[in-house]
């Protein structure tokens, strides 16, 4: 009750003033010219990769060509699909992003409430072990990571010193488990966290909730935009990620679209018209999930002062 | 120096890849003999047969063939790129896992023999089909074979005959003298005469290194050879046509997009023998008319980079014998010419020299005459991290005010110590 009131009151509260009906200021005409012309710098390169994925290969060689196709191909769209099980990749990607977001959310959030709110021995020694591990470049973590994939144990034929067999390797494990939860999702809802009021905390505790229901009832859904600024980039970072997907699998069963789509760019140089036909089918889920979470997605990240 | 993810990646890769495979057991170490029945479930690592139509032949055509001879095989297809293929080879050889047969590049032998990682092939391949004998040193290390040629990617001059004819020039230069004369006189109008920049500036360099008589590395691959005058010569040689306006390194185009010779911005340029494939999908007309014609390039002596695909056997292969058999089989004639066919690639066989593919293509079947010319990158255990530093090493005295001597005696000193590491 005593929470509700806090609630009630807008202790976290965003409430703007309106300014409908108020005529626009110079500057804010200027600031909009401004913003249209970045937005469509912007956008210039998806509508690029649209228009290019309706050419054909001698009209995109052609010096002489226009912006528009000449010929539509929507066909190149057909061929593409028809190069590889781009049906099968977008399902495997899909699974994995969405794992990944789970994951990340639920973990990272735990962590994050855990070092921002629970005063425990070492949490600032864990804390910066989280800070210290952000700086560790990706590529300098690609191999240990596949060797602990490769010598889990008593998995995929290893036994329990992890010989043997395969490991994860060539497994649904290897694509999710590593990298699931990122040491930037936990800094990030620590600092959300640490901005809630203590006093809905305590009015939490004083209507007797535990530890685990102050997590999830009370603090929580006051760092939406954080959730969702997570969910957003976990799952977009999930989506585009090529290199470990690679490395790990070896049948076409566990690829993803990243690496479907790198049939099209041979070592003689890419198929400009299916590589941009195929890369326009695997933006789509990103655009239609930027669209639909777009606001919180903004929020979160001018919160946490992220660009 | 440039920290590329690459380098970053094949530096740890090759102390893990060491450690793994004297400490860890890896599980795979047990390989058995290459004289049994060839049987088992073997898998393939591929960077090529690339693309709905390179599958089709590899899985259908190549490998249809393979499972009627040897139905007790069972083989398994893992592409890759070779942007990635490295990677892939590192951390397989760090797991214990390297797939039982490989495909790697020109130049890949020798540090992968080194280490072990790769089985030797019986000498009686070397003679089962009609090789030039150059095609096949890329394939040896210590004098003996360890992999057998699919492919192969050339580096020529290529030209075009409506820019000489209109400026008069009867014949193709047979020196560096005259290339660098000819390409003052085609530089105009916003056209330069000569583009030497739209292929890797490696193999570039290397080209330009063995046309003026010299070296990479030792027989040994133990010592630096570039560092002398002939190396110098060669990275000045694009200093030269830069100041001369007959060069841009600005103007160069990426793989895959319309070549500065297809556009008319170029009067010629070094490229690949697949050219001529591009050309023929987005250019057509060029062929049509005859605009285009090719040399290689000379300078004391005629030389032809001769990059390329070669197939190999894991040394850890469980199934050894049904490795070593899709090994020979993928290096038949009819397997290499459909590879050949359908990347634009030149089919590293005598025997081929007669077909219509090669016949043609211009830019191939020059490739194919010229082959007494061909030499390859690599040559040593160390090049796998060699060959990461050598573009970058280079560009600044392109680029920059950097001198020919001094970038090639930086790069002197990188791959000694690269070698000296080994």
């Amino acid at each position: 009750m005593a929470t509700t009131e806090l609630q009630r009151h807008g202790v976290v509260g965003n409430d703007r003033p309106r300014t409908k009906g108020k005529p626009l200021s110079v500057g804010r005409i200027a600031l909009y010219l401004t913003l249209t012309v970045v937005s469509l710098l912007m956008v210039a390169p998806f509508v690029w990769m649209v228009l290019t994925s309706l050419k054909t290969p001698v009209e995109i060689a052609s010096q002489d060509a226009g912006l528009l196709p000449e010929h539509w191909e929507f066909g190149n769209y057909v061929d593409a699909l028809k190069a590889a099980p781009f049906a099968t990749y977008a399902r495997n990607s899909f699974i994995i992003a969405f794992s990944h977001t789970v994951i990340n959310v639920l973990v990272a959030s735990m962590a994050g409430y855990a070092l921002a709110r629970i005063r425990f021995r070492g949490s600032e020694v864990i804390f910066y072990a989280f800070i210290a591990a952000l700086m560790i470049p990706t590529y300098t973590k690609v191999l240990p990571e596949f060797l602990i994939v490769r010598f889990m144990p008593l998995a995929g034929g290893n036994d329990i010193f992890g010989q043997g067999g395969s490991g994860w390797l060539d497994s649904w494990w290897a694509l999710i488990i590593p990298g699931a939860v990122t040491p930037f999702a936990v800094f990030l809802f620590r600092q959300f966290y640490l901005d809630l009021p203590v006093e809905l905390e305590e009015a939490a505790r004083l209507d007797g909730l535990g530890e685990f229901r102050i997590y999830a009832r009370i603090m929580t859904p006051q760092v939406k935009p954080a959730l969702t600024t997570v969910a957003l980039l976990t799952f977009e970072s999930s989506w585009n990620n090529f290199l470990w997907p690679l490395l790990v699998t070896r049948t076409d069963s566990l690829r993803v679209i990243q690496v479907g789509l790198s049939v099209f760019k041979t070592e003689n140089g890419p198929q400009w018209h299916f590589l941009m036909a195929g890369t326009t089918l695997a933006t789509l889920p990103m655009v239609v999930l930027f669209l639909i979470g777009q606001r919180y997605f903004v929020q979160g990240f001018a919160t946490a002062g992220l660009k | 120096m440039e920290l590329k993810r690459r380098s970053l990646l094949a530096a740890i890769g090759a102390g893990t890849a060491a450690a793994a495979l004297s400490a860890c057991g890896t599980g795979t170490s047990t390989a058995g003999s290459a004289d049994g029945p060839a049987e088992g479930e073997i898998t393939l690592l591929t960077p090529i047969y690339e693309g709905a139509d390179g599958k089709t032949l590899l899985e259908k055509e190549i490998l249809g063939g393979f499972r009627k001879k040897y139905p007790d095989v069972k083989v398994n297809v893992d592409y890759t790129t070779y942007d990635q293929l490295n990677e892939k080879i590192t951390t397989g050889l760090a797991g214990g896992l390297l797939p039982d047969v490989l495909m790697m590049g020109v130049g890949w032998i020798p540090p992968f023999a080194a280490k072990k990682a790769i089985a030797e092939l019986p000498e009686k391949f070397a003679t089962a089909h009609d090789y030039e004998k150059r095609v096949l040193e890329p394939s040896r290390y210590d004098g003996k074979l360890y992999a057998l040629p699919v492919v192969l990617d050339t580096r020529i001059v290529v030209y075009r005959k409506d820019h000489f004819a209109e400026a008069g020039i009867k014949k193709t230069p047979a020196n560096w003298a005259e290339l660098r004369a000819v390409a003052k006189q085609l530089t105009k109008d916003g056209r330069i005469g000569f583009d030497p920049f739209s292929i890797n500036l490696r193999q570039c360099w290397e080209t330009f290194l063995f046309a003026n008589g010299g070296q990479l590395f030792s027989e040994d691959g133990k010592k630096v050879l570039f560092t002398d005058a002939r190396g110098v010569e060669a990275l000045q040689f694009f200093k030269d046509l830069i100041k001369d306006g007959s060069a841009v390194y600005a103007k160069k185009t990426d793989t895959g997009a319309p070549t500065n010779v297809q556009t008319g911005k170029a009067s010629m340029m070094m490229t690949t023998s697949a050219l001529w494939r591009q050309v023929g999908e987005q250019t057509p007309d060029l062929i049509k008319d005859d605009k285009l014609g090719a040399f290689i390039l000379a300078n004391r002596k005629p030389a032809m980079l001769q990059g390329g695909t070669l197939v190999t056997q894991s040394a850890s292969s469980k199934h050894p014998a049904a490795a070593r058999a899709l090994v020979e089989y993928l290096a038949t004639p009819e397997s290499i010419l459909g590879a050949a066919k359908q990347r634009g690639s030149v089919p590293g066989l005598k025997d081929l020299s007669d077909s219509s593919y090669v016949k043609e293509n211009k830019f191939v079947d020059l490739s194919l005459q010229s082959m007494g010319h061909a030499c390859s990158e690599g040559g040593t255990a160390a090049w796998m991290e060699i060959r990461e530093k050598i573009k970058p090493t280079l560009e600044p005295a392109i680029v920059g005010n950097q001198s020919a001597k001094d970038a090639i005696a930086e790069l002197g000193r990188l791959a000694e110590a690269a070698i000296g590491r080994m």
